[in-house]
């Protein structure tokens, strides 16, 4: 019997110990501010974003060598540490990935993959799992129209995305007639919507309009059409490969209009194209010489990661959101996620791309502006308190 | 519209050249060596890659970049062969099959990952062209007629390889018997090996071209593979004639289903005639009954 007891008394003593230590180690501190994401380093949209897990730990370290992030909760100023992984540009492997980033690496905030696509289906996970959510470079209105609490995107929606490009087309009153071609995936598409309307509140009439699968290799009949209604603007809503392989193809069937404009021209695509990227429209959030935000933080970060502009021209969206991640920690000054999202849901801050504030849905305020490819180089064209050069149209060699 | 189906008819067979020539490999390694290479559209990727390089590092037209090709990725085939295939060549007939689909499919698998962790982001083809013809309202793409008769040329080529050199004969007396030519003496193992250098070397031949026209990624290399199956069957097994009238069949087919029924339906063509052809001549257009 006093065996039972001496037994009995152990057990309350282990018991009463445990009572006291495991709410110390609840309360310590976190050691780092972990930033879980994924980028597409191989797959259809690596041309877009390959090298983006360099330019995230670059950032990283820049924030680190500054000493880190204060959170006042905690008293002090907390390093932080990105876990990204190569989502293959595919939506299962992505899901796949932020369900890990919000579980097993507990991540405290979570930066979205490139693509509407990848987005939609990588943002369910931040919403089961109760984890803020930053999208960045996703801007379909499918992402933002299924009441979810624990999502915010950088940049405004899809429909919107090249608002810019027709209030220009609209005030120079030149061009008459345009016909889409576009892509047939979730941002393209989200483009082309809003695309059709601004440009008949333009004026203009729309000849044509083809939605193509996006491994399309020929683009011969759509071409075809295309030189029977011989538009003013071919209008190419896409990303970049398949904007590449259209192109190519046009020029080989010389059709001429007075203006190409391909929304995703980057680097990539005026290298496949040579002189026949020339006089291209597309659209750019940044380019050198563009009097917007603290364009330092932009070219320091890409000389870091060792990342050209021109060639991922997406690269200061992310160093936006990298600045709206900071933000929405300092001000929050916590890394209680519903603390931080709410935070984030409020804010309202300056970045390299100007001001960026969010919607009660989610998305964001930040936008494109046209750019036209002029001697190799990338021009802001609209509108003139950011344009960097002049409208050049019609192309010279268009009739 | 009458032009408009004379350009969509001109495209169609100029796309279908390129398929043609990717498709010769594959013919020629499964009716020779009845092995299904499913790596065959890694060895066109890695033509494409290096074609890429070559331009870029170089300048050098992708036309002269076959003869560097060619020759480098016939060693790189027979060496294929030799390490990975020559251990279950001796296998009965679906044994041989099964393990060599196994095989290929990991190597391609294996030759996908490596290509994308070498190469940074995928090759969106070369700033190539070629001053487009105009006869009569039709515009004929330069490059892509280039392709078709330089596709022509190499059959041709290929045809007198067959016929006139003692490789070319054995290699026709394997696809005969394969046991007759064993035992009059033709070193089985070394014709297997020359045969898979061929066929390694049209794929990058195919990839050159390739690459001056569409985009490339690590990851085209095994739904060509499919694409190209569907040629092969088409035209016939082992047959080289089969092999273009196939690659040309499936061009204007895309090319024109595309037109008249929508872009989303070019897809569909390969598998339909595969369908088609599998009912109608099981043996393919060209392939021999029995």
């Amino acid at each position: 019997m006093a065996t039972g007891f001496r037994k009995t008394v152990r057990a309350f003593m282990v018991a009463l110990l445990l009572a006291t230590v495991v709410p110390a180690w609840a309360t310590e501190p976190p050691k780092e501010i972990v930033i879980g994401a994924t980028v597409s380093q191989s797959g259809h949209f690596s041309s877009e974003v390959g090298p983006f897990k360099r330019l995230m730990e670059a950032w990283a370290d820049l924030v680190n060598k500054q000493g880190g992030i204060e959170l006042k909760e905690y008293g002090k100023r907390l390093p932080v540490r990105v876990i990204v992984y190569d989502d293959k540009s595919d939506e299962s492997t992505a899901n796949r990935y932020y369900e890990r980033l919000a579980t097993v690496d507990a991540a405290n905030l979570l930066l979205g993959p490139y693509s509407s696509p990848l987005t939609f289906a990588a943002g369910s996970s931040a919403e089961n799992h109760q984890t803020p959510f930053l999208a960045i470079c996703a801007n379909s209105p499918k992402i933002y129209s299924r009441g979810f609490k624990w999502l915010a995107g950088v940049i405004d929606l899809g429909p919107r995305y090249t608002y810019r490009y027709w209030e220009m087309i609209k005030a120079e009153g030149k061009a008459k007639s345009v016909s889409f071609v576009v892509e047939n995936t979730l941002h393209p598409l989200g483009v082309f919507e809003g695309s059709q309307k601004l440009a008949q509140e333009a004026g203009l009439d729309i000849l044509s309009s083809d939605i193509v699968p996006p491994d399309t290799h020929d683009f011969t009949p759509v071409i075809a059409k295309l030189r029977d209604k011989n538009p003013d603007i071919v209008y190419v809503a896409s990303n970049i490969p398949f904007a590449v392989n259209f192109m190519k193809q046009a020029r080989e069937m010389k059709i001429n209009p007075r203006e190409f404009h391909c929304t995703h021209h980057s680097g990539v695509f005026r290298e496949a194209l040579g002189e026949g990227a020339e006089y291209v429209v597309g659209q750019s959030y940044w380019v050198e010489g563009m009097k917007l935000g603290d364009a330092g933080l932009i070219k320091d970060l890409l000389q870091s990661a060792k990342i050209s502009e021109p060639m991922y021209p997406w690269a200061p969206a992310y160093v936006a959101a990298f600045q709206i991640v900071r933000a929405t920690l300092e001000k929050a000054g916590t890394l209680d996620k519903k603390v931080l999202m709410d935070t984030l849901k409020g804010l309202t801050v300056e970045t390299v791309l100007g001001q960026a504030q969010f919607h009660e849905t989610g998305y964001g305020t930040i936008n494109t502006y046209p750019s036209q490819i002029q001697g190799g180089k990338y021009v802001v064209i609209w509108p003139s308190g950011a344009a960097t050069g002049a409208h050049v149209y019609p192309r010279p060699s268009a009739p | 519209m009458t032009s408009d189906v004379i350009q969509l008819v001109l495209a169609g067979l100029l796309l279908g050249g390129i398929y043609a020539l990717a498709a010769f490999g594959l013919s020629i390694s499964f009716g020779v060596l009845n092995i299904l290479n499913l790596a065959h559209g890694e060895f066109l990727m890695l033509g494409a890659l290096v074609g890429y390089s070559l331009f870029a590092a170089l300048g050098l037209n992708p036309f002269a970049s076959v003869l560097i090709v060619v020759p480098v990725f016939a060693v790189a085939g027979a060496g294929f062969y030799w390490l990975l295939l020559k251990p279950v060549s001796r296998k009965a007939g679906p044994e041989k099959l099964v393990a060599s689909v196994l095989i290929t499919l990991g190597a391609a698998l294996a030759i996908e990952d490596l290509a994308s962790f070498l190469w940074e982001r995928p090759v969106t083809g070369i700033a190539f062209s070629m001053p487009p013809l105009e006869i009569g309202g039709v515009v004929v793409s330069s490059l892509r007629l280039m392709v078709l008769l330089t596709v022509c040329a190499l059959a041709v080529a290929l045809q007198i390889i067959l016929r006139r050199t003692f490789a070319g004969k054995a290699i026709r007396g394997v696809t005969q018997c394969v046991d007759g030519a064993r035992v009059v003496g033709i070193p089985l193992s070394r014709i297997s090996a020359v045969t898979f250098g061929i066929s390694a070397a049209t794929a990058a031949t195919a990839g050159v071209f390739y690459v001056t026209l569409f985009q490339v990624t690590p990851s085209v290399g095994i739904p060509l593979t499919v694409k190209y199956l569907c040629v092969v069957v088409l035209g016939g097994l082992g047959s080289l004639v089969g092999s273009v009238v196939g690659g040309l069949i499936l061009g204007m087919g895309e090319t024109l289903a595309a037109y008249f029924f929508g872009s989303q339906w070019s897809p569909c063509v390969a598998f339909g005639l595969l369908i088609a052809i599998l009912i109608v001549k099981p043996e393919g257009l060209f392939g021999a009954r029995g």
